[in-house]
């Protein structure tokens, strides 16, 4: 006990001067004796792109309904190296895991019917450990949340994607290289070789008006 | 304490009975906590329901073998069988409905008889709904037989956690427990079935065109 963390310390001190609980219950002996334990996230080598308080639902396909999930913080979560994104999101309080899948490429969010505030998407979830399709339907408090979700999240997607394609892309180059060095059985390729660069031009042009949505995103957020 | 035919677990699990009088809100409350649902729909538990709930907390991760018994008298079943080996318990009544609370002396003798200094909360459930029958000043057994008492409501999750957190910290006899943040572990990667994924999006199609259930539930964290 004598190990602990100042970070968790100051949880403590910050739990305990919020906590106006007043204990009204009988001196019981303690059952167990638990050790304090480092704590891991399993989110440290994410950094967070997009943070905001929510409520989830899930798809009942059986009952045709929606089913709260849980209400908390969802998060976008971008990771350090490989930059892959999922969502990542917890139950307030508790803190537990109501939502945890990749961004794959090509997955979009989209309107919710009727409600401005929410919208809805498929993934193949893994919250519980194990891999389940879920459709999923999150609402915000305002629309200009959900608008700044939906934004985070389709470009998600889409730079999945285009890291994807471009990771193709120089490898069908590579390719290409070797077998003009070869010069065997190049007669199709050239096609190939144009639409690559092509695809290369498209991505540094969806590139550049990307950075200026994520002003435009930035000047929304700050202004609500 | 779990049931012959239930998984063990290697991290330290306990065994908490909740009782309290029929249509209380035990089995929401329980359901709330395992799946996020809220129900609305009432129906009877009959005999008793065995859930698992665990929690992380800075000690590690514990759970909690959740026995959820029928409340109501003519589906009680084997009553004091399913309080034996209760190391912590939880005594539900509906603050608006007054005979609930009435009625908690019986539920806590009953307890009491064959649970002796095990920790108990006192939870006075649906305390969103605006006409209470039961104010928070009225509530006072807790004080006479030593409980702790939650106001809480499974409805807007208000203080849903605390029953849990509070025995948690009784069973391990350390005030400073908390619960943290559980390891979101990366999800494995997985091949997308083109039939598959065509299927998920016309499933979502009609799931876009459903309302959600709690739509004018604006006050949420």
């Amino acid at each position: 006990m004598a190990t602990k963390e100042p970070e968790h310390e100051h949880r403590d001190e910050e739990e305990a001067g919020t906590n106006e609980d007043e204990d009204t219950g009988a001196q019981v002996a303690p059952i167990v004796r638990l050790e304090e334990v480092a704590v891991t996230t399993g989110e440290e080598d994410e950094d967070a792109v997009l943070d905001l308080k929510s409520k989830l639902y899930r798809f009942d396909k059986d009952a045709s309904q929606w089913k709260e999930r849980g209400a908390g913080t969802v998060k976008l979560l971008k990771h350090k190296t490989s930059g892959k994104i999922r969502l990542v999101m917890r139950q307030s309080k508790t803190l537990k895991i109501c939502a945890n899948h990749f961004v794959k490429p090509g997955m979009t969010v989209q309107e919710h019917v009727g409600n401005e505030k929410s919208c809805v998407w498929n993934a193949s979830d893994y919250a519980d450990g194990e891999l389940k399709d879920e459709l999923f339907c999150i609402r915000f408090a305002t629309i200009e949340n959900c608008k700044i979700f939906m934004e985070k999240f389709n470009e998600a997607g889409e730079s999945v994607k285009e890291k994807e394609e471009s990771k193709k892309a120089s490898e069908t180059a590579g390719l290409l290289e070797k077998l003009s060095v070869e010069e065997t059985k190049t007669e199709e390729k050239p096609v190939e070789k144009v639409k690559t660069e092509v695809e290369a031009e498209e991505k540094k042009k969806s590139e550049a008006e990307k950075v200026d949505e994520e002003k435009k995103t930035e000047e929304t957020g700050s202004s609500t | 304490m779990a049931l012959p035919n239930q998984e063990t677990v290697n991290y330290p699990s306990f065994k908490l009975v909740i009782v309290g009088d029929g249509g209380t809100g035990k089995t929401t409350f329980v359901k709330r906590h395992l799946t996020g649902e809220f129900e609305k729909k009432y129906e009877p538990t009959i005999g008793v329901e065995v859930h698992p709930l665990d929690f992380f907390t800075n000690c590690g991760k514990i759970r909690f073998y959740c026995w959820d018994t029928a409340g109501q008298e003519k589906f009680g079943g084997l009553r004091d069988g399913y309080y034996i080996h209760g190391q912590c318990a939880i005594i539900m009544f509906d603050v608006t409905a007054r005979l609930t609370y009435k009625n908690v002396p019986t539920w806590h003798r009953d307890l009491c008889r064959v649970c002796e200094n095990i920790p108990i909360v006192l939870c006075g459930n649906k305390v969103d709904v605006k006409n209470r029958q039961v104010k928070a000043k009225q509530v006072t057994f807790h004080r006479k037989k030593n409980l702790q008492y939650y106001e809480i409501s499974a409805k807007s999750n208000y203080n849903f956690e605390k029953p849990f957190l509070y025995l948690a910290r009784k069973l391990a006899g350390d005030p400073n427990l908390h619960f943290v943040e559980s390891p979101a572990l990366a999800p494995p990667e997985v091949h997308i079935d083109i039939a598959e994924q065509q299927k998920n999006e016309a499933q979502l199609i009609e799931a876009m065109a459903q309302p959600l259930p709690d739509d004018d539930d604006e006050a949420f964290e």
